[in-house]
């Protein structure tokens, strides 16, 4: 319920959207008695056109799961006509949802099942009533009270959509920025991929992060998986530099190619407050004299 | 000891160590200001420390009162090496266009002494 942000004042605006007022939850309290005469109707006919088609009939495995399940039908059934429409109810709602999304159930299912639903109360409940005026006014608030339900069904699925959107966004975001301990008080950031403005800034603040976290003397950012090296990517570039040098490191710039160092210098970036090297071997040799270490030959035994 | 500001001015050997906890509003910085110079005059010490790890926001108005007294330490033969700046700090420093000018900076007092080699190397 959090996660859709659905509260009183969400209730009540989508009440209102939906045109789902008190008199249509009284109506539908009124033909209570009518709908629970055809409960079982409306259920039997609801599961034929789920167990008729081989998209829905794959998740009802066996006959006690599908009694089961029609009893959670028929406790549903009856709460339209509980005249009812609060948070409790709609947390309800949501759940059914949610079990239908974990399930791998498409919205298609949901909205066509919602259909039937519709034709079955119509035929079954709505044409029971005696009044025709009434039983027209009947369907109208059944219309609503479903056509609301489905709104909440399908914002379940697009919630939790979006949630395992987000769960990759933050992996990716964590692969984009590899921050490797080469030696003590040396770190390394190979950047592979585009970097946009956002990805830039992530960039900036994990460097810094590491930085203080390692008590790194310099970071060596390597850039030649970089496709391109524009105006911008340097600008990102230098402000890192500035800011890993306002907590008290260096930044070492390596992977330059031939092509992005035409770029920098046509473009007139000023890089020359960085360490620029071609080869990350070389940046490697660097940071470890920044860290007072040297790599050496072996001493021939 | 003729202090003007509320922030403590060390003699560590031949460098002067100070840690800034408090927010340098107008008043404190410009005391701040005098005392390190004041310090620096009687002591003639050939470095200073300056250690902001205590501050989680530093705007540009103190950022230029740091960079300032830096400057100022310098044409008094005196390196200045600010320390322990916050990741965010930095960042947003960054960002707003403030490098700093050319004062030096190390991680943590540690480093600081160090440069200024007022420690061993290690």
């Amino acid at each position: 319920m959090a996660r859709l942000g659905f509260d009183e004042r969400e209730l009540q605006s989508r009440r209102a959207i939906f045109e789902l007022h008190d008199e249509d939850l009284q109506r539908l309290t009124a033909i209570r008695a009518i709908a629970e005469r055809h409960m079982a109707e409306v259920v039997d006919g609801f599961y034929a056109l789920l167990l008729g088609h081989p998209g829905t009939r794959r998740f009802l495995t066996d006959d006690a799961q599908v009694a089961r399940l029609k009893r959670t039908q028929s406790a549903y059934f009856l709460q339209l006509f509980d005249g009812r429409c609060d948070l409790p109810y709609v947390e309800n709602r949501i759940r059914v949802g949610a079990v239908h999304e974990r399930i791998g159930l498409a919205p298609k299912w949901y909205i066509a099942a919602y259909r039937r639903y519709l034709a079955l109360l119509l035929e079954r409940v709505v044409l029971d009533i005696p009044d025709r005026a009434e039983a027209l006014a009947a369907y109208q608030s059944l219309k609503k009270i479903v056509a609301f339900d489905m709104s909440i069904a399908i914002d379940t699925y697009i919630a939790a959509n979006l949630e395992s959107l987000g769960r990759h966004q933050a992996a990716i975001r964590e692969l984009s920025t590899p921050v490797i301990r080469v030696h003590e008080r040396l770190l390394l950031l190979p950047l592979v991929g585009a970097i946009d403005s956002q990805r830039a800034q992530q960039v900036m603040e994990m460097v810094l992060v590491r930085v203080i976290e390692e008590k790194a003397r310099a970071i060596i950012i390597d850039i030649a998986g970089v496709p391109v090296v524009d105006t911008k990517v340097a600008d990102h570039l230098l402000k890192t530099t500035a800011a890993v040098k306002l907590i008290g490191a260096q930044t070492i710039l390596t992977g330059i190619s031939a092509q992005v160092a035409r770029t920098i210098v046509q473009l007139g970036v000023d890089i020359s407050s960085m360490h620029t090297l071609a080869r990350l071997s070389e940046g490697i040799e660097l940071g470890l004299e920044l860290v007072g270490k040297r790599i050496a030959p072996k001493e021939p035994s | 000891m003729s202090r003007k500001g509320p922030i403590p001015i060390l003699r560590v050997g031949n460098v002067l160590l100070t840690t800034i906890h408090i927010d340098l509003q107008d008043t404190i910085a410009a005391a701040f200001q005098e005392d390190v110079l004041t310090e620096i005059e009687k002591t003639g010490a050939h470095g200073i420390v300056v250690d902001i790890s205590g501050l989680d926001e530093v705007d540009t108005h103190v950022a230029r009162i740091l960079a300032e007294t830096g400057a100022m330490a310098r044409l008094m033969g005196t390196r200045a090496v600010l320390v322990g700046m916050r990741p965010e700090v930095a960042a947003t420093l960054v960002r707003m266009g403030y490098a700093m000018g050319a004062i030096e900076t190390a991680l943590d007092v540690d480093d600081g002494l160090r440069l200024l080699g007022g420690r061993p190397k290690g």
